[in-house]
């Protein structure tokens, strides 16, 4: 039974005609996640799924050499090569390279059943092999246990966690928890539910982190273990199949902060010009084109592993380029959800502040504006100057 | 193409979409826009309403006290489209007993 899985492909009619046929493979729960772009396909998991079917030609990348590096990555993933060249120096290599099934392109309603039909018994052959080995998904270990031990000895592991009815995984980057996730949910949440999977008896297998997971979850190891005991069987169902989500009974609610914004700021005061741009403040930024970059409070640039690339007038450099990383996979998410392409550009609007950011395949820039002044004219002429610096 | 109020439990209040969103991806799509607004409370940052342009879709997220609201369009958007658009929905929540602060 498939339960998740992602297809990589630059042809956006022919993803969802695939996505359909392959949740005919699943159940009701079946998640098939749909990615346009390479780059930002790289930036993906490829742990959580099961199946990944990609081009074998992407965009601007080799599909094969995807295939490698994403095979590194999600050993345990069954991955199809769709190639628009069939043929048996293309089928040759791409078994080469690791793949478990080569697929030429379907381009009819026959070829496409074909297809799923040898899909489905790739799948079957694996399910088969899996009940007959049940060691494949690790031994079964109280969930908890595994990763406090984890996190003492200072490990960087991926927990695979597979319950009865779900799977999800859990990232645990120098002996801290730093990713939970499971179909449709991530973050704090996703941990305790899965900590009360199958009441905290799961099969778990560890595979060698290699690379800084994306981080959702703050919360200091020691702090989420015990919240996880304490929450007990209210977080055993905190999302039925309603999809209806419960909250964390002693999660700080937001019911408690959202007053404080609300009432926190005077009235905007009408009239107040912007000051004049200060370039001297601004000289580690880059400069290019023609539009001036307007005044900002404070500006940054992170690239795509979330690493900052250059910045000004910045408090906490380090917080500044979290924050913006942060953002940027979450948005990333919100994108696959909505089965589009990567955001262009975002504005967060606030009585005291205003936050520009926008995006292109290098990385995001992020610019905090004071909001008496952030007209919709300056934040315009942000996203221009930042357009032009990508040219 | 897609509307949606749902409280800080996470529990959809309110949906309409078209046949391509599902209402668990709307929900989720809230819960991550809550958590990003959250982010931003804890920098010191505080927003209420957000806008990200994906090409020509937008989505805009407005939060209340009662929860989050937002619509996503098959279409880019300005201030003077925002204001028209919570003109709209503004007296819809009210009538509803939820009021979404505008500081825009």
């Amino acid at each position: 039974m498939l339960r998740q899985g992602l297809i990589l492909t630059a042809h956006r009619d022919y993803a969802q005609a695939m996505r359909q046929g392959l949740l005919t493979l699943g159940n009701d729960k079946t998640r098939i996640d749909i990615e346009l772009d390479a780059l930002r396909a790289m930036q993906l998991v490829p742990q959580q799924y099961e199946l990944i079917v990609l081009d074998t030609m992407l965009d601007a990348m080799d599909g094969l050499q995807l295939l490698v590096l994403m095979k590194q990555q999600a050993p345990a993933a069954k991955f199809i090569l769709v190639s628009d060249v069939p043929g048996e120096t293309s089928r040759a290599q791409v078994y080469q390279n690791g793949a478990d099934l080569f697929l030429p392109r379907p381009r009819t309603p026959a070829a496409l059943k074909k297809a799923l039909h040898e899909i489905g018994s790739l799948l079957k052959q694996d399910a088969d092999g899996q009940a007959t080995d049940e060691d494949e998904n690790g031994p079964l270990a109280q969930l908890i246990d595994v990763v406090q031990t984890r996190c003492l000895s200072g490990d960087s592991v991926l927990l695979v966690v597979r319950g009865k009815h779900q799977s999800g995984d859990i990232f645990i980057y120098r002996g801290e928890i730093f990713h939970a996730q499971y179909p449709g949910k991530s973050g704090e949440g996703a941990f305790y539910e899965m900590s009360h999977w199958d009441e905290g008896l799961v099969r778990i297998k560890t595979l060698k982190l290699n690379h800084v997971p994306p981080r959702t979850i703050e919360t200091a190891y020691e702090k989420l273990l015990t919240r996880a005991k304490n929450l007990g069987p209210l977080a055993t169902d905190m999302r039925p199949s309603t999809g209806e989500l419960r909250i964390v009974s002693d999660e700080v609610t937001s019911e408690a902060s959202v007053p404080s914004v609300v009432l926190e700021a005077p009235p905007l005061e009408e009239g107040i010009e912007p000051p004049l741009t200060d370039h001297s403040l601004q000289s580690d930024i880059s400069t290019g084109g023609e539009t001036p970059l307007p005044q900002v409070n404070v500006h940054w640039k992170v690239n795509l592993m979330g690493e900052l690339v250059e910045g000004s007038q910045m408090a906490d450099p380090q917080r500044c380029a979290f924050i913006t990383y942060f953002i940027y996979r979450k948005l990333a998410d919100v994108a696959v959800a909505l089965e589009v392409d990567y955001f262009n550009h975002m504005t967060l609007m606030g009585t005291h502040l205003q936050q520009v950011l926008v995006a292109d395949n290098m990385g995001v820039r992020h610019a905090v504006f004071d909001s008496p002044w952030a007209t919709e004219a300056i934040r315009e002429q942000y996203v221009k100057w930042c357009c032009e610096q990508s040219f | 193409m897609a509307a949606a109020f749902v409280s800080h439990e996470g529990k959809l209040m309110g949906w309409c979409a078209n046949s391509a969103i599902s209402s668990d991806n709307l929900t989720f799509v809230a819960e991550t826009c809550r958590v990003i607004m959250s982010a931003n409370r804890a920098e010191q940052r505080a927003a209420q309403t957000g806008v990200v342009a994906f090409g020509n879709r937008t989505l805009v997220f407005r939060e209340a006290e009662a929860g989050l609201f937002m619509v996503y369009l098959d279409s880019p958007t300005n201030e003077a489209v925002l204001q028209w658009l919570f003109a709209q929905v503004n007296p819809l929540l009210e009538s509803e007993g939820i009021k979404l602060e505008v500081v825009v």
